[in-house]
């Protein structure tokens, strides 16, 4: 093998890392929209990094469409709408591997087909007479709302995603956005065949879904597959579903009492709407407060040593975001910790950040933004979740330059407009008897 | 099964190796691709390197692994492999303080983290292209610079005995923990790779500093870097970076192979859990055995997929499993199979008898159409052909996740001893219905298990 000297190596390296980075961000190939001949929007990106497609299907409502009492009810009908009809189909998609999984958030909810691509055909001419028009028996249905109790009990024994679903519930009051996914064992009673078949025909349209595709295939070979096998969604009116605004709960504290060793406990505030400026400012708070070693919270770990799980968790939908600052805590600790996680956040609220601090998160931003867009399913996931909030998928290209731009005296501005340690929701999940909320 | 340092990143499931050793496998048994993509080359050292260009983003991840785990802990240090990890990962080297190190990952955009497992200990960073040397050199010098004063040792205590009551109060991690310790009963892989808090609470400096000069050799070690570079390039940054290093043999491996449990042993814990939780653990075969891939595609075919064969084999009880999951740890002195269910509290007793008893009968179970007479094949499911498929779809997966990819190349250059292992990909192609049963056989048929049971306390009955 021919060695070349050793720092002209490395230059190169550098230097061939430098350039692609200066050029249009990231991606080597950029994501297309189209329209196929259907009239269903098509968002595509190339990727031959595996010899994999990735489908989403994304149905725009989700939980903010779910009508009052019926908690559960986008969850539920978009999971029978992956419902296999014969043990023909299901002995199909199970001899090739394919994997169809969806999500309910927010504002949409989404099914994807994963496949290796030689059986994309296959999965989408099964999956093509699924979805339009799944079968949505009695039983069927009772089964899936059993799943779907089960999924809300996991939820419930994870206190990071418990505490997550509190601060959510409290901004939107426990309405739209504020409801739980998987719904309460009462909306779940609630909840009838006729109410399954009517939000499935209401989203379930030719006006409301739309594709987007990661995959090594090229983009022709795939539109042509959607077109000839998903031809099957009725038109219909594309249903408006208002995006809601966050509302400053009466109450700030929220305990959720739990037997535990460790103690959550979180701060959360309510963001504003996700243009791309306040997406990236969004980003990078939650870069600066509780993102790996280097973070704000990080000390309360390493220098505190009062937890060993700190970070900060950011979610958007149309009409807000919330950002979520958290650790984890032996209870015992936990009136100490309450005071150290008030202090920092009330320390970066007071002094803001520095110009040194902003370009080092900045660089953090861009990089996790990378990472966590490296797999075809993520990517999948981000390009419909941009689209929908309202940034649109571009913003996965777009989203360095809103980094970039970002000022210290933007950033600052932006933490003291919104994150506000006195207005911030406190929430605590564990032990009955902790400390939380006596400060410390 | 392996503790990770912090939450956050790109987490992988604890405890599944299956999937990630697919890749590794197919690389490095695959030789120099035809597109020069691959590098493979033995520092003088000893340093086991492995390069792979991934060139889709512009990011690089390096991943740097010891033989050194739980496995070589005694009952007097069970738990220092897991702190020196977190100490070397956070509490600084000779020339930087814990803080500073954070600082320079943190200002480069890199993410790090690493994992403990009962063979390796694998420190792994992903940063920006442009930042591979900066990557490298930083790995380099935690590794192998380490140095740490009893202060820091006292202070990274506190946050691994948090981590301690993370995990047992996470009903599946601490099911997979206890799972594993019951089953290699008298073996070093029956020591929790968490370790025993007395020996963490008591830990000094010059035991973690001792467990280091042993085991964190170059001959003990392997680096392997994937990403947005040139081969050529990534090369000679690494014998620039990691050439250097004094040439240190490995120890000689001390642990026996782990043998088959004797007798069958139940465990049931109280918490404020939600539901019930069953764990099985079997004993099977490890890394470097050749019936590994008729494992990997029966684990497949039992409990993954669209249509997993578990739930039919459990006959009148399926109904009561509300879901099934199995994984396959292919250890390098022995494996494990297990399986875990979600069910209602109440029909756990239930579960374990009908589970175990199905687990037997998956000996004689028809995986393939051809095991079935004339026409009845044609309207069978065939199981034999899904494991494959779904091995197939892990391995694609797994293209795609440069972490991933670079952790289950180290994982494999550490652990593998065979001097040409097939092409996985191919070997599995090969597992034919006979090979799936006497993979059964060979995990299940003796029945003897480790069970761990986990359902709601008192106050929630």
């Amino acid at each position: 093998m021919t060695r070349r000297p050793v720092r002209a190596a490395a230059a190169a390296l550098a230097a061939a890392a430098l350039a692609a980075a200066a050029g249009p961000p990231a991606w080597k190939e950029q994501p297309r929209k189209t329209v196929l001949t259907t009239g269903l929007p098509l968002i595509y990106q190339q990727d031959e990094a595996s010899p994999m497609t990735v489908v989403g299907l994304f149905v725009p409502g989700g939980r903010a469409a779910v009508p009052e009492g019926l908690d559960g009810l986008a969850t539920l009908a978009t999971r029978l709408a992956l419902e296999l009809p014969d043990e023909d189909k299901v002995r199909d998609l199970m001899a090739q591997s394919t994997r169809l999984t969806f999500l309910c958030e927010a504002d949409f909810s989404a099914v994807f087909i994963e496949c290796l691509s030689e059986n994309l055909e296959a999965a989408l001419r099964v999956a093509g007479k699924v979805i339009p028009a799944p079968l949505m028996s009695g039983p069927r249905i009772g089964r899936a709302k059993e799943m779907m109790a089960l999924a809300a009990e996991s939820e419930a024994d994870d206190a990071v995603a418990a505490g997550s679903g509190a601060a959510a519930s409290s901004f939107f009051r426990g309405r739209g956005y504020g409801s739980s996914g998987y719904g309460s064992a009462a909306s779940r009673k609630a909840i009838g065949r006729k109410d399954v078949l009517d939000f499935h025909r209401r989203f379930f349209t030719s006006t409301n879904v739309f594709f987007a595709v990661v995959s090594d295939l090229d983009r022709g070979t795939v539109q042509g597959f959607l077109e000839k096998h998903f031809s099957g969604f009725p038109g219909g009116g594309r249903p408006d579903v208002p995006a809601a605004a966050p509302a400053r709960p009466a109450d700030l504290e929220v305990r959720l009492a739990k037997e535990a060793k460790q103690t959550y406990i979180g701060r959360a505030w309510a963001l504003p709407a996700p243009t791309p400026g306040d997406h990236a400012r969004g980003s990078l708070a939650e870069v600066l407060i509780g993102r790996g070693p280097g973070s704000r919270l990080w000390d309360l770990r390493a220098v505190e040593r009062l937890a060993y799980n700190v970070g900060a968790r950011l979610s958007w939908m149309r009409g807000a975001g919330i950002l979520e600052a958290f650790l984890e805590t032996g209870s015992s600790k936990a009136g100490r910790a309450v005071g150290k996680l008030d202090g920092t956040l009330r320390e970066l609220w007071d002094k803001g950040v520095s110009a040194d601090e902003l370009e080092a998160a900045k660089t953090m931003a861009k990089a996790d933004f990378l990472r966590s867009a490296e797999t075809k399913v993520e990517r999948t996931r981000l390009f419909g979740r941009f689209e929908v909030i309202g940034l649109g998928f571009e913003h996965i290209s777009g989203f360095f330059g809103a980094v970039d731009a970002v000022t210290a005296e933007d950033l600052n501005s932006y933490i003291r407009t919104v994150l506000d340690p006195g207005k911030a929701l406190k929430i605590t999940v564990g032990p009955g008897r902790t400390g939380a909320g006596q400060g410390g | 099964m392996h503790a990770q340092r912090y939450r956050g990143g790109a987490d992988r499931p604890a405890g599944v190796a299956a999937a990630a050793a697919i890749i590794a496998i197919l690389a490095l048994s695959s030789g120099l691709a035809a597109d020069g993509r691959e590098r493979a080359f033995v520092l003088d050292n000893g340093i086991r390197v492995f390069l792979y260009e991934k060139r889709d983003l512009p990011l690089v991840h390096v991943v740097v692994g010891f033989d050194a785990g739980s496995k070589d802990e005694t009952d007097a240090t069970s738990g220092i492999a897991h702190l020196l990890e977190h100490c070397v990962l956070f509490r600084g080297t000779t020339t930087r303080s814990g803080a500073a190190v954070a600082a320079d990952v943190r200002r480069h955009g890199a993410y790090f983290n690493a994992h403990t497992g009962l063979d390796l200990s694998v420190f792994e960073v992903s940063a920006p292209a442009a930042e591979a040397a900066f990557a490298l050199r930083n790995q380099k010098d935690i590794l192998f610079g380490f140095d740490i004063a009893q202060a820091e040792v006292d202070a990274e205590k506190e946050v691994v005995l948090e981590e301690f009551d993370q995990m047992e109060d996470d009903p599946r991690l601490r099911a997979t923990d206890l799972v594993l310790q019951a089953l290699f009963p008298g073996h070093p892989y029956g020591r929790s790779v968490y370790g025993r808090r007395e020996v963490v609470a008591a830990a000094k400096a010059e035991d973690l500093l001792a467990f280091h000069r042993r085991l964190f050799v170059t001959g003990n070690c392997a680096v392997a870097a994937v990403g947005d570079f040139a081969a050529a390039d990534m090369e000679g940054l690494v014998r620039e970076v990691f050439g250097p290093l004094p040439k240190t043999e490995a120890p000689a491996v001390s642990a026996p192979p782990a043998g088959p449990l004797k007798k069958s042993v139940s465990r049931r814990l109280e918490r404020d859990v939600e539901g019930g939780y069953l764990y099985l653990g079997f004993a099977a075969p490890g890394y470097n055995d050749s019936d590994q891939y008729a494992v990997n595609v029966l684990v497949e075919a039992l409990g993954r997929g669209v249509n997993p064969l578990l739930p039919a084999l459990l006959r009148g009880e399926r109904d009561i499993a509300q879901t099934v999951e199995t994984a396959y740890l292919a250890n390098r002195h022995g494996g494990a199979v297990v399986v875990s269910f979600r069910a209602d509290p109440k029909d756990i007793p239930a579960l374990e008898r009908a589970a175990v008893a199905s687990l037997k009968s998956a000996r004689n179970a028809s995986y393939s159409r051809r095991d079935f007479p004339g026409q009845a094949g044609l309207f069978a499911f065939d199981y034999l052909e899904s494991g494959k498929n779904q091995v197939r779809f892990a391995a694609g997966r797994a293209d795609e996740s440069g972490l991933q990819l670079a952790a289950s190349l180290v994982r494999h250059l550490l652990l593998n001893t065979r001097e040409a292992p097939p092409r996985y990909l191919d070997a599995i192609g090969r597992v034919d219905s006979s090979d799936l049963r006497k993979a059964a056989a060979m995990v299940f048929a003796r029945g003897e298990h480790a069970a761990v049971s986990i359902v709601p306390g008192k106050r929630r009955k």
